[in-house]
C-alpha cells in the first residue's frame, strides 16, 4: 500500500509543475506522458520506466563528473491540446530534451515546439515511421517504425502461417492503430494475399459481436485475421471471437503485446495468436533481465507492457549521447543523438543510420499457444 | 447475407441491449424521482466491477453472496455521494446537479486510476457461464441469458417497489411535488437516500454483468455505458422504469444492426450513430417512447 500512496504522491507532486531547481548543476529532462485518461494504461508504464532509469543513473553518480539528472513530469492527459501546453510548460523550465508519447496524435502537437528551440525530442513510443521527416532533426524515435511491424507480422503470416486469404480490423480512432493496417495491407498485397473483409472499430468498444458475425459470414474465408488496436480491445477482440467458435489465426502489432490477450480470454481460448513487438517479451538479454529485476523491485508489479522498457530507453539513450558528447547542450546533445550507433537499449540494439532517421531494430514475432509466450523469430528490417 | 445471420445480429443485439437495460433502470429510477441526469452512474457500475474482482478473488465469497455484497456496497457509494454532492444543492435549478454528477464522474475515474492503476484487468466468472449454446444458427452464451434476465426480473421488482410499497409511494409523493410531501409527513431526506442507494446498488449489479461478459474493467469502463444508458433512458421516456428496458433493448438493437446491415466501414461510427439519435429522439419524441408529461412522471 505504502508504494502505492508513493506513487500518487509522486505523481501528485509532478503535475504540480512546481518543481523547482535544487541545483544549477541537474541535467534537466522534460518527460511528456498521459497519466490520466485512455492513454494511461500505457503511458504510465512509460513514465515509471522513465523514472527508474534517472533513479539507477543517479545512484550510480550521474553524468558528466557528478551532475544528476531531474526529470520534470507533465500530465499530458490523453489530450492534443494539454500535450502542447505541456510542452510549453516543460521548454520554459530549462529542459534540455524532452520524451514522451505513445502515440503519434499526441507527439504531433507537442515535439515540434521543442523543434522550434533546438531542443531534442525523444519519443518513446510513438512509432509512425514519418515523424522524424514531420518534426524535423531534433526528433529521435526509440521504437521501430509501423512500416517494420506490419512488414515482419504480414511475412510471417504469409511465408510461416501460409495465409492467403486475410481480414483486416482496423482501430479507426487512432493515428498508430490506421497505420499499421495500412503497412500490413501494402505489404500483404505485395506478397499476393488477398484482403477478403476490412472492418472497424472504435477504441473504448466493448461488443463485437456484430463484426464477429460478418467475419463469420465473409466468403472466401479468411485464413487469418489482423487485428489493429491497443491492448484495451486486444484482450476483448481475442475473447469474443474464440468464443464465437472461431479458431482462425489472428495476427497483430505491439498494441497485442499484453497479458490482457491471455488473462481475459483465459488460457485454453488464447491460442493460435502471433504479433510482432520489441524485443524484449520472453526475452533473455542481459539488458532485459536487469530491467525487470530493477522494475519489480521498484514497483512492485512486473513491467505491465513494453512500454515500460520503452520509457527507460528513452532516458537512457539521452543519458548515452550527453556521455558520449561530454555535453548538457541540446544543440551538442542532438548531433550526439543523430550519431548513436549500436545503442544496447533494453527494447532492442537502436542505430540511426536511414535516411529516415527510424531505428533499425529487430522485430520479434511472438506467439501465444495455450496461454504461453514464444519468440518465434527475430525479424530484420532492410537498412 | 442470409436470415441465420440477421438472426444472430438480432441476438446480438437484444445481448448488448440487456446490458444498456441494466445500466439504464437505475439511472432512470434516479431521474424519476429526484429529477438528476446522474452521469456519475456508469461510474458506479465501474465501482460495482471492481468491488465485485474484490469480493470473488480478495475475499472469496460464492457468487450469489458476492451480488449481494455488490448490491449493498454500491448502495453505500450512493448513499455517500448523494449527502456529500447532492444534497447541499437540493432545490438549485437541476442543471448544477447535472454538472456536479459530471465532476463526480470525473473524479470518481481519476480517483481509480491513481489508486488501482489505469492498467485493465481480466475479470473470471465461473466456467458454467461461459458455456456457449447454439439454438439454430444463432448462438450465445449462458451469461448472456442470465443478463436478459436480470434486467427483466430487476425492472418487475421495481415496478412493484414503487407502485406498491410505502418507500415506493413516498418516492412517487417526493418526485410529485417535494414541499406537499414533506407536509404530508415524508422524510424527504430518507427517501431520496433511498432512492440514490437502490439505484447505485442497480449499477453495481449492472458492473458485476459487465465484468463477467466482458471479463475485462478498468476505471474508465464506466463512461460509455453510463452515455448510452442515458441515451437508452431517453428513448424509453426518462423516468418510466419499464421505458428504460425498452429503451436499451432499442438502443442494442439498433447499435448492432447498424453495425452488422451497413458496410463495414461505417462500423467505426456506430457511436455517433447512437448519440445522433439521441438528438432525433429529443426533437420528434421529447417524452420518448413511454414518458409521460413532466408533471406526472414517475
Amino acid at each position: 500500500m505504502k508504494k502505492y500512496f508513493m506513487f500518487i504522491a509522486l505523481v501528485l507532486l509532478s503535475m504540480t509543475l512546481a518543481t523547482p531547481s535544487f541545483s544549477a548543476e541537474t541535467i534537466k529532462i522534460g518527460a511528456l506522458y498521459s497519466v490520466t485518461g485512455y492513454m494511461s494504461s500505457i503511458d504510465t508504464p512509460s513514465l515509471r520506466g522513465a523514472q527508474l532509469a534517472v533513479k539507477i543513473i543517479n545512484e550510480n553518480g550521474g553524468l558528466l563528473n557528478g551532475r544528476k539528472l531531474e526529470l520534470i513530469s507533465v500530465d499530458a492527459k490523453t489530450d492534443q491540446k494539454a500535450a502542447a501546453l505541456g510542452a510549453k510548460k516543460l521548454l520554459s523550465q530549462g529542459v534540455i530534451a524532452g520524451i514522451g508519447h505513445s502515440d503519434p496524435s499526441f507527439v504531433l502537437p507537442s515535439a515540434p515546439l521543442f523543434q522550434k528551440k533546438g531542443i531534442p525530442f525523444v519519443t518513446s513510443g510513438a512509432t509512425l515511421p514519418t515523424l522524424p521527416m514531420m518534426i524535423g532533426d531534433c526528433l529521435f524515435m526509440v521504437p521501430f517504425g509501423d512500416d517494420d511491424q506490419s512488414f515482419a507480422i504480414a511475412d510471417y503470416s504469409y511465408n510461416t502461417l501460409g495465409v492467403r486469404n486475410v481480414a483486416v480490423w482496423t482501430d479507426n480512432s487512432m493515428d498508430f492503430t490506421k497505420a499499421l493496417s495500412k503497412f500490413y495491407k501494402q505489404r500483404a498485397l505485395e506478397l499476393g494475399m488477398n484482403i477478403v473483409l476490412e472492418d472497424f472499430f472504435m477504441m473504448g468498444d466493448k461488443d463485437f459481436s456484430a463484426q464477429i458475425a460478418r467475419l463469420k459470414n465473409t466468403s472466401p474465408k479468411p485464413d487469418a485475421i489482423f487485428i489493429s488496436s491497443i491492448p484495451n480491445e486486444a484482450g476483448l477482440t481475442t475473447k469474443q471471437i474464440r468464443e464465437s467458435g472461431m479458431t482462425l489465426p489472428i495476427v497483430s502489432g505491439d498494441g497485442f503485446d499484453t497479458e490482457l490477450i491471455v488473462t481475459v480470454p483465459g488460457k485454453e481460448l488464447a491460442n493460435d495468436v502471433y504479433f510482432s513487438t520489441h524485443t524484449y517479451r520472453a526475452d533473455s538479454r542481459p539488458e532485459v533481465t536487469a530491467f525487470v529485476e530493477n522494475y519489480t523491485k521498484e514497483y512492485g508489479v512486473a513491467p505491465e507492457n513494453a512500454f515500460a522498457p520503452l520509457g527507460y530507453d528513452a532516458v537512457a539513450l539521452i543519458a548515452d549521447a550527453i556521455t558520449r558528447a561530454n555535453s548538457a547542450k541540446p544543440k551538442a546533445l542532438k548531433e550526439s543523438l543523430a550519431k548513436t550507433m549500436g545503442f544496447k537499449a533494453v527494447t532492442g540494439e537502436i542505430s540511426y543510420t536511414r535516411a529516415s532517421r527510424v531505428p533499425v531494430k529487430g522485430v520479434s514475432i511472438i506467439s501465444v499457444k495455450n496461454g504461453n509466450y514464444t519468440v518465434e523469430e527475430i525479424w530484420m528490417p532492410k537498412q | 447475407m442470409d436470415s441465420g445471420y440477421i438472426a444472430q445480429q438480432l441476438v446480438n443485439g437484444l445481448i448488448l441491449g440487456s446490458m444498456y437495460a441494466l445500466v439504464a433502470i437505475g439511472f432512470s429510477m434516479i431521474y424519476g424521482i429526484v429529477r438528476l441526469i446522474n452521469f456519475a452512474h456508469g461510474d458506479i457500475v465501474m465501482i460495482g466491477a471492481f468491488a465485485t474482482l474484490a469480493f470473488i478473488e480478495t475475499v472469496g465469497l460464492p457468487f450469489p453472496l458476492v451480488a449481494l455484497c455488490v448490491f449493498l456496497t454500491c448502495c453505500g457509494v450512493g448513499i455517500v455521494i448523494e449527502r456529500v454532492s447532492f444534497r447541499p444543492m437540493r432545490g438549485a435549478p437541476q442543471v448544477t446537479g447535472f454538472i456536479a454528477s459530471l465532476g463526480i464522474s470525473i473524479m470518481l475515474q481519476n480517483i481509480g486510476i491513481l489508486t488501482l492503476s489505469a492498467q485493465p484487468r481480466n475479470f473470471s466468472f465461473p466456467g458454467y457461464m461461459q458455456t456457449i449454446l447454439h439454438l439454430g444458427s444463432v448462438s450465445f452464451r449462458i451469461i448472456d441469458l442470465v443478463i436478459f434476465l436480470t434486467a427483466i426480473v430487476l425492472m418487475v421488482t421495481l415496478v412493484l417497489l414503487v407502485k406498491k410499497t410505502k418507500l415506493g409511494i413516498a418516492m412517487r409523493a417526493t418526485a410529485e411535488n417535494i414541499d406537499v410531501a414533506r407536509l404530508m409527513g415524508i422524510n424527504i431526506n430518507h427517501t431520496i437516500m433511498a432512492t440514490f442507494a437502490i439505484g447505485s446498488g442497480l449499477a453495481g449489479i449492472a458492473g458485476l454483468m459487465w465484468g463477467g461478459k466482458f471479463g475485462q474493467i478498468d476505471p474508465l469502463m464506466g463512461y460509455v455505458p453510463g452515455l448510452k444508458s442515458f441515451v437508452a433512458a431517453v428513448i424509453g421516456g426518462v423516468g418510466s422504469i419499464p421505458g428504460a428496458i425498452l429503451g436499451g433493448f432499442i438502443l442494442g438493437l439498433a447499435e448492432v444492426l447498424f453495425v452488422g446491415l451497413l458496410p463495414p466501414i461505417y462500423s467505426s461510427y456506430r457511436d455517433a450513430f447512437v448519440f445522433g439519435t439521441l438528438i432525433v429522439i429529443l426533437i420528434i419524441l421529447p417524452n420518448g417512447l413511454l414518458g409521460k408529461d413532466l408533471e406526472d412522471r414517475a
